[in-house]
């Protein structure tokens, strides 16, 4: 039973990193949150399949990744292509509390424009720390795919921050 | 060591910490003999500070307490979070006495701009096409399948066309209406009584949000949700407990038939 509680309590110590993973997947805050719940609770019906004295980092992480997978596939089934324009990006009502200044906004707006696949690799990279075989690790992709998500990601992020103009994309998945 | 050939794909690397240490120093002076990889790399660097800077508070907020009590919880089972639909008529409680309608209690509660955007589009076509007595629908549903597949190929969908003859409404057809970012697939439903449903859907859609919109109390509301890729209104003029039962039923055959 105390190992049980040491398994929770280092779940417990990893959920503000899976928050803000999370927010950089998906933007709104309840979404996010929603995204964490699920995976917390697939983790707790799998603490045993976690071996005590690994971090439970990477082990959440890739069981989010999994749910966040799975939550654009339903999407992705809808649709042959998804054409995205960026001009119909809505605002994102923030909480009144919270002042989202304008270089936040840009960036986190510029994030949601890009691919997923490229988001997730460049978020879990840069944000987060882990190194490019975690990453790829997680994300389920060779190391090289996973590099060359990163490297299109921040050329997007790039041209989306200096021109801000709305160019209408067709989302592609990485291979 | 030998001097290599470097890239961008060094500079990647180097920003990532997965540069090996002994072409470090190799590297650096590639860079300052190539200004304009050095200006990149300073680049992607200061995208990279601002996005983290971005997310920094984040992981500094208290972790929200419906999160917290999973792990407290000893293994019992989780508490579900709110159903949409309650959500929506939460917001809706909240709105009721606003002078602003429900437009602004939604708003107060954080609902997504995109959601209502979609709402009142998906109001006007109601009142536009449904008080007709002639060509309510371009196409009438006749059971051969043609409408659903029309409609899809039209809006880049493959729609789920809801079956709510159990709430006592028949399909009497579908259109495709010009939206703002791009077509939408308008169905209409009618009960005995003559009360009419539509049903707005369309693949213009980014984001995630639910709720329920209306501009002010007794007129035409819409239930909408949303999610990256597929948006979706249910639109009537009937009071709020007839309607939910229907969007509800409505909601629920979509996301087991895009589920499939």
């Amino acid at each position: 039973m105390a190992e049980m509680d040491d398994r929770r309590g280092a779940v417990l110590a990893e959920i503000p990193r899976l928050r803000r993973y999370a927010r950089a997947l998906l933007r709104d805050r309840d979404a996010a949150d929603d995204l964490v719940q699920d995976c917390l609770e697939r983790a707790l019906t799998r603490l045993d399949n976690w071996r005590t004295g690994e971090s439970p980092r990477r082990w959440l992480f890739t069981i989010m990744h999994h749910l966040f997978v799975d939550q654009l596939r339903k999407v992705k089934r809808t649709a042959e292509v998804i054409a995205f324009s960026a001009d119909a990006q809505p605002e994102a009502v923030e909480q009144a509390s919270q002042v989202d200044a304008v270089a936040t906004r840009e960036i986190m707006d510029a994030l949601q424009k890009i691919s997923p696949d490229r988001r997730a690799a460049i978020v879990l990279v840069a944000v987060e720390g882990f190194s490019y075989a975690e990453a790829a690790n997680i994300l389920g992709v060779p190391a090289g795919t996973l590099m060359s998500r990163i490297a299109r990601g921040r050329d997007d992020l790039r041209a989306l921050l200096d021109g801000g103009a709305p160019r209408p994309m067709i989302r592609v998945v990485d291979r | 060591m030998t001097a290599r050939d470097y890239s961008v794909r060094d500079i990647h690397l180097s920003l990532d910490g997965e540069l090996p240490a002994d072409e470090r120093a190799d590297f650096d002076h590639w860079l300052d003999a190539n200004p304009d990889m050095k200006a990149l790399s300073a680049r992607y660097e200061a995208d990279r500070d601002r996005l983290a800077a971005a997310l920094a508070d984040v992981a500094e907020e208290a972790v929200p307490e419906r999160l917290a009590s999973l792990l407290a919880g000893g293994g019992q089972a989780s508490r579900r979070r709110a159903a949409w639909w309650q959500a929506a008529a939460a917001a809706l409680l909240l709105a009721v006495g606003a002078a602003g309608g429900y437009m602004a209690g939604l708003a107060g509660l954080g609902f997504d701009r995109a959601g209502e955007d979609l709402a009142a589009q998906a109001i006007a076509a109601h009142r536009t096409f449904t008080p007709a007595t002639d060509h309510v629908v371009e196409v009438a549903a006749n059971g051969d399948g043609y409408l659903k597949t029309w409609l899809s190929s039209q809006v880049g969908l493959t729609l789920v066309l809801p079956d709510l003859t159990g709430e006592g409404y028949e399909l009497l057809g579908g259109r495709i209406i010009p939206a703002e970012d791009g077509p939408a697939a308008l169905l209409v439903y009618q009960n005995s009584k003559g009360d009419r449903i539509s049903i707005y859907m369309t693949a213009a859609s980014t984001t995630k949000a639910r709720g329920l919109y209306g501009e002010h109390e007794g007129t035409t509301k819409a239930i909408y949700w949303l999610d990256p890729g597929y948006g979706c209104a249910v639109v009537s003029d009937l009071p709020e407990d007839q309607m939910r039962p229907v969007a509800r039923d409505a909601w629920r055959q979509m996301v087991d038939g895009l589920n499939l």
